[in-house]
């Protein structure tokens, strides 16, 4: 299984884990080609595209971040949740996305990665 | 007694002897004497008296002495009453006929009533003028007074129905006893449990008596006189003043009360000599069978109301007593029936309806709940009636203003005499403030459990910085060691805020203040802006890497050299933010940046929405900062 030069967006509303998930996601072979730390940020980044799986936090500094998993859903773009939060009271209409939480492990991260592409 | 009559010496009487009476006199007589009631003849201006033998039962003693006497002689004691009557008769030749007359007899030294029928007949001579008198009688005394009794006893139920206080009915019963047998006092009393002492709880006189209400021990007023009375007999004393009936000290206490006749009867409840009915005189009477059974009906009566009134009154004050309970409660009290109408509800549970108890009372349970919340009550009830005993269940009810509240109600089923459920009675307490508290304290539980979770990456995220590959250990031990402490740092002042957000003076202090402690080597200055929990944490990572660059690399590497950190706001939310350092060694842009300046340029980006600018002027490293203070998603 080979994540090299997966394109990810990383949607991150904490710097460090921020810095954190982009060192990750190196060692993984990955690359992030784009950030967004807000909900606005992380729904124009996916409109612009150039991504081949995404990770989405799902509390954005309070917003609920479901309008951006709701978007790339409809556009069929793989993603999957990252949350402090555990994985209980998650929305029903998702639990097909894989979800890593945080803090994470570099190898719940990649396998994450891998079940979002199909791979 | 025809006998009597015929053997007789008449001769020496004004009739004469028999063969000389007339004709209209022999055949009245015969008729008299045949007569199977009471009858007889008045003969002559005297109305000498001849009687059938029915006749003399009523004489008594006076029989035979009173054959042939004058009328006026034998009846003395009614005579006075009669006269007119007899009169009539021989006047105008009418007939005389009296139903249940009233003959208030006065024999052997004792007046007492006497109710008679009778007819009186005029027997008429040949010359057309009457002779004599045909007298036919009956004495109904014992059916008139009877009757009376009967009549008496009748209308004294019918007055104590009414009457809702023992101490009216007493009154009531008293008075009427009192008058109805022409006493001077009637009086009732209660004897005590051990039977030593009594208490005479009312007295009726007639005015001019005196009252003897009061407590006394047994045999006050009788001495041994009143022994009979233990054992349930009634007690009748005709004269206390005949010798041998009183004792002196008896006598004595009836002379004080101006008393010379009693009847006591007692009344014997379970057993047990329980209490009295009474009745005094002033003068001696012979106190008949009939009244003593008056005063036994009067004194059962009266027991019967006095425990009806007794336990009226104390269930009266009992449900006072629970009214008032129920009327000052804090808990909410109501009852409904198996329907689930409310029937009755305590004024706290419309004031927690906000509504008038009015119209609460009359509603269905399933106007104050959810259906989800009707189909439980309606669980509840079913239980109950399936399984008895009580529930208990949390429930939401809506107030008239819309506004939820959480009940825990308590129930219990109302049985009917044969034990089948007519409805609930229910005690609820409302729990709307705890059951808030337990779902804020759920969500505070699960955002702790998120802080925890976000605080460990950020930690993870430090460490993996701070151990990066070809660091020398040492190094990144302390590196890591010092982020640590100056994320400890931000969160202490946000947890002295309640994670409401800290000023900035405070973050300035927090993150750099040890480089001041041994000289003021950072000049900070800027007016007070408060920023947001995450801009805060943000801000003292970033202070924490500037001040360690700039003792690595910097104005703080060397003596002499100063930071000098100013900030402003414009416009009121706009904050601008200046690190410059100075009189450092001269500075460079480095080869590589380190985590420190990555982690200042995205941080307060992120986290901020803020724009960062860093430059290495030749004077020292220049930090700009510009800012929406509360973070920007807030």
């Amino acid at each position: 299984m080979s994540l090299d030069g997966v394109r990810i967006l990383l949607v991150e509303d904490e710097a460090i884990i921020a810095m954190t998930a982009e060192d990750m996601a190196g060692a993984l072979g990955c690359r992030i080609v784009a950030s967004a730390a807000t909900l606005a940020e992380a729904l124009a980044a996916a409109e612009r595209g150039g991504f081949d799986v995404a990770l989405l936090d799902i509390n954005l500094n309070g917003v609920d971040s479901l309008p951006a998993a709701a978007w790339l859903k409809r556009q069929g773009l793989p993603f999957v949740f990252t949350t402090g939060y555990g994985s209980s009271g998650r929305d029903p209409a998702y639990d097909d996305v894989p979800l890593v939480t945080k803090p994470y492990r570099l190898a719940d991260l990649g396998a994450a990665i891998a079940e979002a592409l199909g791979r | 007694m025809a006998r009597l009559i015929r053997e007789k010496d008449w001769a020496a009487t004004p009739l004469g002897p028999v063969p000389s009476w007339p004709q209209p006199l022999r055949a009245s007589l015969s008729i008299a004497l045949r007569s199977a009631t009471a009858a007889g003849v008045l003969w002559g201006p005297d109305l000498l008296f001849l009687y059938n033998d029915a006749w003399s039962a009523y004489l008594g003693d006076r029989h035979p002495g009173s054959l042939g006497r004058p009328v006026s002689e034998v009846w003395a004691d009614i005579w006075p009453a009669l006269e007119g009557q007899f009169r009539r008769v021989y006047a105008r030749a009418e007939t005389v006929n009296a139903v249940d007359a009233r003959l208030v007899r006065s024999l052997g030294g004792r007046i007492f009533d006497s109710y008679w029928t009778y007819s009186l007949l005029p027997i008429g001579l040949e010359d057309g003028t009457v002779g004599g008198v045909l007298a036919q009688a009956r004495e109904t005394t014992q059916g008139v007074v009877r009757a009376r009794q009967d009549h008496f006893l009748l209308e004294l139920s019918e007055a104590l129905r009414r009457c809702e206080r023992p101490a009216e009915l007493l009154d009531a019963a008293l008075s009427q006893l009192g008058r109805h047998l022409g006493a001077i006092r009637t009086g009732y009393g209660e004897i005590d449990p051990e039977g030593d002492r009594f208490r005479i709880l009312a007295c009726w006189t007639d005015g001019d008596a005196v009252d003897i209400s009061g407590e006394y021990r047994v045999g006050h007023f009788h001495g041994a006189a009143s022994d009979p009375m233990r054992s349930g007999r009634a007690v009748a004393i005709e004269d206390g003043e005949a010798p041998g009936v009183l004792s002196d000290d008896a006598r004595a206490k009836w002379r004080s009360i101006d008393t010379r006749a009693a009847i006591v009867v007692p009344q014997m409840v379970a057993g047990r000599y329980s209490a009295v009915i009474f009745a005094h005189d002033r003068a001696p009477r012979l106190w008949t069978g009939a009244e003593e059974a008056l005063l036994a009906a009067v004194n059962d009566r009266l027991w019967q109301s006095l425990s009806r009134t007794r336990a009226e009154a104390a269930l009266r004050r009992s449900e006072e007593r629970y009214r008032r309970i129920f009327e000052q409660a804090n808990d909410l009290i109501f009852t409904a029936d198996v329907d689930q109408i409310i029937t009755d509800c305590n004024p706290a549970t419309a004031e927690a309806l906000g509504l008038p108890r009015e119209a609460v009372i009359g509603r269905s349970i399933r106007e104050f709940v959810s259906e989800a919340g009707f189909e439980q009550t309606t669980r509840m009830l079913r239980q109950k009636v399936e399984h008895g005993g009580t529930t208990r269940h949390e429930i939401e009810v809506q107030r008239a203003d819309g506004r939820p509240l959480y009940w825990e109600i308590n129930s219990a089923l109302t049985m009917d005499d044969a034990g089948r459920p007519i409805g609930l009675h229910a005690i609820a307490r409302d729990v709307t403030d705890r059951r808030r508290a337990e779902e804020r304290q759920r969500l505070l539980v699960n955002e702790l459990n998120h802080r925890v979770k976000n605080t460990l990456a950020l930690v993870q995220g430090l460490a993996l910085q701070s151990f990066r590959d070809g660091r020398p250990a040492a190094e990144a031990r302390d590196a890591f060691q010092e982020r640590l402490a100056a994320l400890a740092v931000a969160h202490d002042l946000l947890t002295r805020e309640s994670w409401e957000g800290a000023t900035l003076a405070q973050l300035v202090e927090g993150a750099i203040g040890h480089h001041n402690e041994a000289e003021r080597r950072i000049d900070a200055e800027g007016p007070e802006v408060t920023l947001g929990p995450k801009a805060a944490v943000s801000l003292v990572m970033a202070l924490h890497e500037l001040a360690t660059n700039a003792s690595k690399y910097g104005a703080l590497s060397v003596a002499g050299g100063r930071v000098i950190l100013r900030w402003t706001l414009d416009g009121g939310d706009r904050l601008r933010l200046e690190w410059r350092e100075a009189d450092g060694p001269g500075v460079r842009p480095p080869e590589r940046r380190g985590f420190g300046l990555r982690m200042i340029e995205r941080a307060l980006s992120a986290d901020l929405g803020a724009t960062v600018g860093v430059d290495f002027e030749p004077s020292g490293l220049v930090c700009r900062i510009e800012a929406a203070p509360a973070g920007r998603d807030s």
